[in-house]
């Protein structure tokens, strides 16, 4: 039965990824990122169920507070890379290019 | 106290140095605070050298463990090959404070933090501690040329420092392997040099140990080829620091070569003596014949140096006795001859707001007292009897030849190739027509010339007495060559004994 | 006893202490309050005088000694010693070495006085009497040393005071420039000695490194490093006594004021070879090819410099290529282990040489600096005392027979003859003959005929006592010095010879009293031919000839100068302009230079990862953790 939600996280991770991969939006890239978390967070609680241990639960409770917090930062930055650029595509952001 | 002498001589000024970064002092009193340790210091040395024994064993001795688990150890102590590398730093130190118009505190400081890693450099007889007096020595060069430097300062600081740090990471790999080979071989960690020469190197990893220790060394000597630096770094160096760089750390690259890489390393260090003296030789040379065609004084004094380096190097490597305590000697004579012409050079540049050869002229007639002093080190520094500076190279010369005629007579051309640019310099420069730039030249200050006169005499002095200088070199040069000629064995032969007894047992 | 040997530390001391007296006082006073001339000259003068006064007594107290004991020693204190090497510094006194000390504190003294009123009213007056007592202390540390490393220490002493002195008047570039080079090439020689002493002190030199020990032990050393030990300590005397090929430096040290040349130049530190030679004997009489070398660079030299004296119009120039034919011949002497020979022909040269340099001295003194003597002329009758000691002067060094100069070298020649060197000997008189004939044209030429510039002729006159009594002094020395050392046929007793023979290691050759008798009238005849030859040429009045052919070759010295130059100067200065502009940046410094090119090339080479897009930065992260997930998996299995 583990087996399942493990799955479900790996897919919903892999979906994350390549969403970070493939999206040009900051958007979609930064929701690709929660989506990462939220599978992180899936499969902690799917320990936390296996092994009878509320571990995982406070690790899963950390992983929101901490997105929430990261979501208030990013989202600031996002207005600012906006005022900034105008856009809103990553590819626009690249002046570390070597 | 005294007991903590050499500790005294090495933390003071470090401490100094902090204190006059964090106090809030003009420059004039940092500069007067500067003096007054450095003169400390040097009491300490003058108690130092008159109660040095020169048993050839280390003396003064301070040691208490550090890092207990590696071995490494805070121990100091002096013998007669530090004897005078220290003793030329403590006296010629005070000088870089009294002279020049006053800068800011931050030089001073430097300066200070300099004197004390300097002279921790040379008392640790621990590889590790001297290691990091070795690394603490290059900080305040860094920030003296790249701060109070010369209009292209910033190039020549950063080739000094890139250069010689890759040469300390070299240092340091071979640090590692030499206290790894003394673990294995006697089951215990130490750095302690003197537990350190008891280890038996051998194979293509202790030479390569070997050559990283030499290439260290060597970068700062500096030995050919690696002495490209130099003419960048001594012109735009401020003239003090210049003085610091040619009269005291060159030397201590020339000690650390005696005080840690002979005694550990004395089979390769034979098997390469033939091509580190050639190095030596050759760099004597090329730097020579390279200062010839300098057109800036400081230029041409800054080849010149490198030139004598590669004689006192020599020295070094000769393997016999006469030329080691000569080129100990030398260390001394060098500093005070060439270290304070370019004392009188930033004098002069003070002056003239100039250094370049061609705009100089008559400046003997004008200033009789300073042409004097000048000549006296200028000849001293071409090794001239009655100055000190022919017992280093006599002596040198004399032991080269034992080791190898054709090397011999190339360390004897120095005596030719000295003398030409010297000369050359000495006259377009204190001879010949004076111009509207060396008209008005002033002669040395009372106070000035007061700074100079102790170290013309003891120029003159080393020339003429030089024997209790070098009877407290020789015990010790005596026994680091008896070392190098005679390896010692015993551990290998213990082992051979060991092999035989199991081959007996199986028989 | 023991005191007389403490005497010895003294007699270079006391010129020591002059000069830094002297030097101190100018040093200070000369810019703002100059001292009086008067001062300088008398405490110039002191410390020589009481040096001649100290080896004086020296010389009485070896007299008293039995002849094979004349030797004192004082060891002042150790100089230096490392290892095996023990220097003292320690001062000899030994027939030999009296002999230089007599005449060079003699001379020395005599050219003091004589130069207060050479250099009146110099404005470096005190420099200049520094400089000739720090002169004359190295040269008795020369004489006096103990052993080589302190005769060393003379030896570049002599050779800085000379170029202090030839550059004295250092606002003329020309005179600097001939005082580089003759500290220079003294330099090179210097390097032979060193070199020498070097091998000697492995050969044999570890059972004392000073005279007596090594003459002990001289016979141990093995031939080829004795033949070594000469030939590089002879290089050494090639370098101090200018011969071939280091004798260039020597006439342009002209340059310097006239005491200078003829109290370094011509009297003392130019002999020092001599002396060395000498000093040495007991190791050239071991190696007579050695010997040889020396002998024929020796004659080769007095043949080659008396070419050049033939053509020379500088009176100073003419006296100093005469000076170099007869070092070329005092070497010859000393060559064919004639040592006595050798040393008493610098003994008699010394008071003709300095005599002949001061005369010239006031005769460029009374013409105001002229020293070319196609513009003199007719000044016997200006400079009576002048010309008349002049005249002996000249006599002495053509080799006019009873004059001193003529016994010495007639010495030399027959010892070259008696010991087989029949070309030696046959060079040297025909040099005899040139010698008596540049000499004479310059005497004929100055003081005979008519004036060539009326002007500069009207204002000579006879230069003040203190310069004409040193003259008159030197005078009587080079007419009746050869008296000391007068051979057997003339009924002498060579009293100098005896005298040195315990310092020296030489055989007296006999070839029976014929052959000396036609030996020595063959250098008669040709002294008056060369005489005779000049008188005709120049005796009455000669008007300056244009030089052509062989004659413009001499005058140019066959361009020996421009030759070394091109040689020598210009590629070393070139390979170092080279060294410096070139190969320094390029190819020594190529190592630093390649790696930091490796690094710029590295980072070239790496930029193309850093595309500047985040999510390729994200998936190189991901690549990065699979690759160590998948590694620390395979671990663990």
């Amino acid at each position: 039965m583990i087996q399942d939600y493990l799955i479900l996280s790996v897919i919903l991770f892999s979906l994350g990824i390549l969403g970070v991969f493939s999206r040009r939006n900051v958007f979609a890239v930064f929701m690709s990122i929660e989506l990462m978390l939220n599978a992180a967070n899936l499969a902690f609680l799917a320990f936390s169920r296996l092994h009878e241990s509320m571990d995982g639960h406070v690790l899963a409770m950390m992983v929101m507070a901490v997105a929430a917090a990261e979501a208030a930062l990013a989202l600031a930055v996002v207005i600012l890379l906006h005022k900034h650029k105008g856009k809103l595509d990553t590819n626009v952001f690249s002046v570390l290019k070597g | 106290m005294f007991d903590y002498a050499l500790s005294f001589m090495i933390f003071l000024p470090i401490l100094a140095g902090l204190a006059l970064l964090l106090l809030p002092i003009q420059k004039e009193g940092a500069r007067i605070a500067g003096f007054i340790v450095s003169v400390a210091v040097l009491f300490l040395g003058i108690e130092l050298f008159i109660g040095f024994a020169g048993t050839g064993a280390m003396e003064y001795v301070e040691k208490r463990p550090w890092i207990e688990s590696l071995g490494i150890s805070y121990s100091l102590g002096v013998d007669g090959i530090s004897l005078l590398v220290l003793m030329a730093g403590s006296i010629l130190f005070p000088m870089v404070f009294t002279l020049f118009a006053p800068r800011s505190k931050g030089y001073y400081a430097n300066l200070l933090i300099a004197q004390g890693a300097m002279a921790g450099a040379i008392l640790s007889t621990d590889l590790v501690l001297f290691y990091i007096f070795w690394e603490i020595m290059l900080l305040p060069i860094f920030f003296m040329i790249g701060l109070y430097g010369g209009p292209n300062r910033l190039p020549a600081t950063i080739k000094i420092t890139i250069y010689t740090i890759a040469g300390s990471l070299l240092m340091l790999a071979a640090l590692v392997y030499v206290g790894v080979s003394y673990h294995n071989q006697f089951g215990q960690w130490s750095f302690d040099i003197v537990q350190l020469s008891q280890l038996n190197l051998s194979g293509g990893f202790a030479v390569l140990a070997f050559l990283m220790f030499m290439v260290a060394f060597a970068i700062k000597i500096p030995l050919f080829p690696f002495h490209t630096w130099l003419p960048d770094a001594y012109t735009e160096a401020p003239s003090a620091t210049t003085f610091v760089l040619s009269a005291i750390m060159a030397k201590i690259g020339v000690y650390g070569v005696i005080r840690f890489v002979v005694p550990v390393f004395e089979v390769e260090f034979a098997r390469f003596a033939l091509a580190l003296s050639l190095a030596g030789v050759v760099g004597m040379m090329y730097c020579g014949l390279a200062a010839i065609a300098q057109k800036d004084m400081k230029r041409m004094l800054a080849f010149s140096s490198a030139s004598h380096m590669g004689i006192i190097a020599l020295g070094v490597f000769c393997m016999n006795v006469q030329a080691l305590t000569g080129a100990l000697f030398q260390i001394a004579a060098h500093a005070t001859s060439t270290g304070v012409l370019f004392l009188f050079l930033g004098l002069m540049e003070e002056r003239m707001q100039t250094r370049n050869i061609e705009d100089l002229g008559g400046i003997a007639y004008r200033a009789p007292i300073f042409a004097t002093f000048f000549a006296i080190a200028m000849l001293a520094s071409v090794g001239l009897p009655g100055t000190s500076g022919f017992i280093g190279e006599f002596l040198i010369i004399l032991g080269a030849i034992k080791f190898s005629g054709f090397i011999g007579f190339l360390a004897g051309t120095s005596l030719i190739i000295g003398v030409c640019y010297m000369l050359w310099m000495f006259q377009r420069v204190f001879f010949e027509k004076s111009n509207s730039r060396t008209e008005e030249f002033q002669d040395f200050k009372l106070s000035e010339a007061l700074t100079f006169l102790p170290v013309i005499l003891l120029i003159l002095g080393m020339g003429i007495f030089p024997q209790p200088f070098l009877k407290r070199i020789e015990p010790t040069a005596l026994l680091q060559i008896a070392q190098l000629t005679n390896p010692p064995h015993h551990q290998l032969a213990d082992k051979t004994v060991l092999n035989s007894d199991q081959h007996n047992q199986k028989n | 006893m023991e005191h007389t040997a403490t005497y010895l530390g003294l007699i270079p001391l006391f010129p020591l202490i002059g000069a830094v007296v002297i030097g101190l006082l100018h040093m200070l006073t000369c810019k703002n309050n100059p001292l009086p001339e008067k001062l300088y000259g008398a405490l110039a003068c002191i410390g020589p005088l009481l040096s001649f006064f100290l080896a004086v007594v020296v010389f009485v107290h070896l007299k008293g000694m039995p002849a094979e004991q004349r030797f004192l020693v004082h060891n002042v204190f150790t100089w230096f010693a490392v290892g095996d090497l023990h220097i003292d510094m320690g001062f000899l006194a030994d027939p030999l070495s009296s002999l230089m000390l007599l005449f060079v504190t003699f001379i020395g003294s005599l050219i003091h006085i004589y130069s207060i009123g050479y250099m009146a009213k110099d404005q470096n007056f005190g420099k200049f009497f520094s400089y000739m007592n720090l002169f004359l202390g190295s040269m008795l540390i020369l004489v006096l040393g103990s052993g080589p490393v302190v005769m060393f220490v003379g030896w570049e002493g002599v050779g800085l005071c000379s170029y202090l002195l030839i550059s004295f008047w250092s606002e003329d570039t020309n005179n600097v420039l001939a005082g580089n080079k003759a500290f220079i090439v003294n330099r090179i020689g210097d390097l032979g000695f060193v070199l020498g002493m070097s091998y000697l002190f492995w050969a044999i030199g570890a059972g004392g490194f000073d005279y007596l020990s090594l003459k002990a032990n001289a016979p141990t050393i093995s031939p080829a490093i004795g033949i070594a030990v000469c030939l590089l300590l002879f290089v050494g005397a090639c370098g101090k006594s200018a011969q071939i090929p280091l004798y260039v430096w020597l006439p342009d040290a002209m340059a310097g004021p006239t005491p200078v040349s003829a109290l370094i130049h011509a009297a003392t530190m130019v002999t020092a070879g001599v002396y060395m030679v000498a000093r040495f004997s007991f190791l050239y009489s071991e190696f007579p090819v050695a010997g040889s070398v020396v002998a024929w660079v020796g004659i080769l030299t007095a043949l080659l410099s008396a070419i050049f004296g033939m053509f020379q119009k500088d009176i100073k120039k003419i006296l100093a290529y005469s000076t170099v034919s007869q070092l070329g011949y005092m070497f010859a002497g000393v060559g064919v282990a004639a040592y006595s020979a050798g040393i008493f022909h610098v003994f008699t040269h010394a008071f003709f040489k300095a005599l002949l340099f001061l005369g010239a001295g006031s005769v460029i003194y009374a013409l105001h600096h002229e020293q070319d003597i196609w513009k003199m002329g007719g000044l016997k009758e200006k400079l009576p005392t002048t010309y008349k000691t002049m005249l002996i002067g000249a006599l002495a060094l053509a080799g006019f027979p009873l004059f001193s100069g003529f016994f010495s070298k007639d010495e030399i020649l027959f010892s070259a003859l008696a010991t087989g060197h029949t070309g030696i000997w046959m060079i040297g008189v025909f040099v005899a003959g040139m010698t008596a004939y540049y000499t004479f044209r310059m005497i004929f030429l100055v003081f005979h005929g008519k004036p060539r510039v009326q002007k500069t002729f009207d204002h000579a006159h006879e230069p003040p006592a203190v310069m004409t009594i040193p003259l008159i002094i030197l005078a009587v020395g080079a007419a009746l010095a050869g008296v000391l050392n007068l051979p057997g046929i003339f009924g002498g007793k060579l009293i100098v010879s005896h005298w040195l023979a315990p310092s020296l290691i030489e055989h007296h050759p006999h070839m029976g009293i014929g052959a000396e008798v036609l030996a020595m009238i063959a250098s008669v005849v040709a002294v008056v031919i060369g005489i005779y030859i000049a008188f005709k040429k120049f005796g009455q009045g000669a008007e300056e000839p244009e030089f052509k052919g062989f004659a413009k070759f001499g005058y140019y010295k066959f361009y020996v100068d421009e030759i070394y130059n091109a040689v020598f100067v210009q590629p070393y200065k070139g390979f170092g302009s080279v060294i410096s502009r070139f190969i320094e940046p390029n190819v020594t410094d190529s190592h630093v230079r390649f790696s930091s090119w490796l690094y710029r090339k590295a980072g070239t080479a790496f930029k193309v990862f850093q595309v500047g897009y985040v999510r390729v930065y994200a998936i190189y992260m991901v690549i990065g953790l699979s690759l160590m997930s998948l590694f620390l998996s395979q671990s663990i299995n």
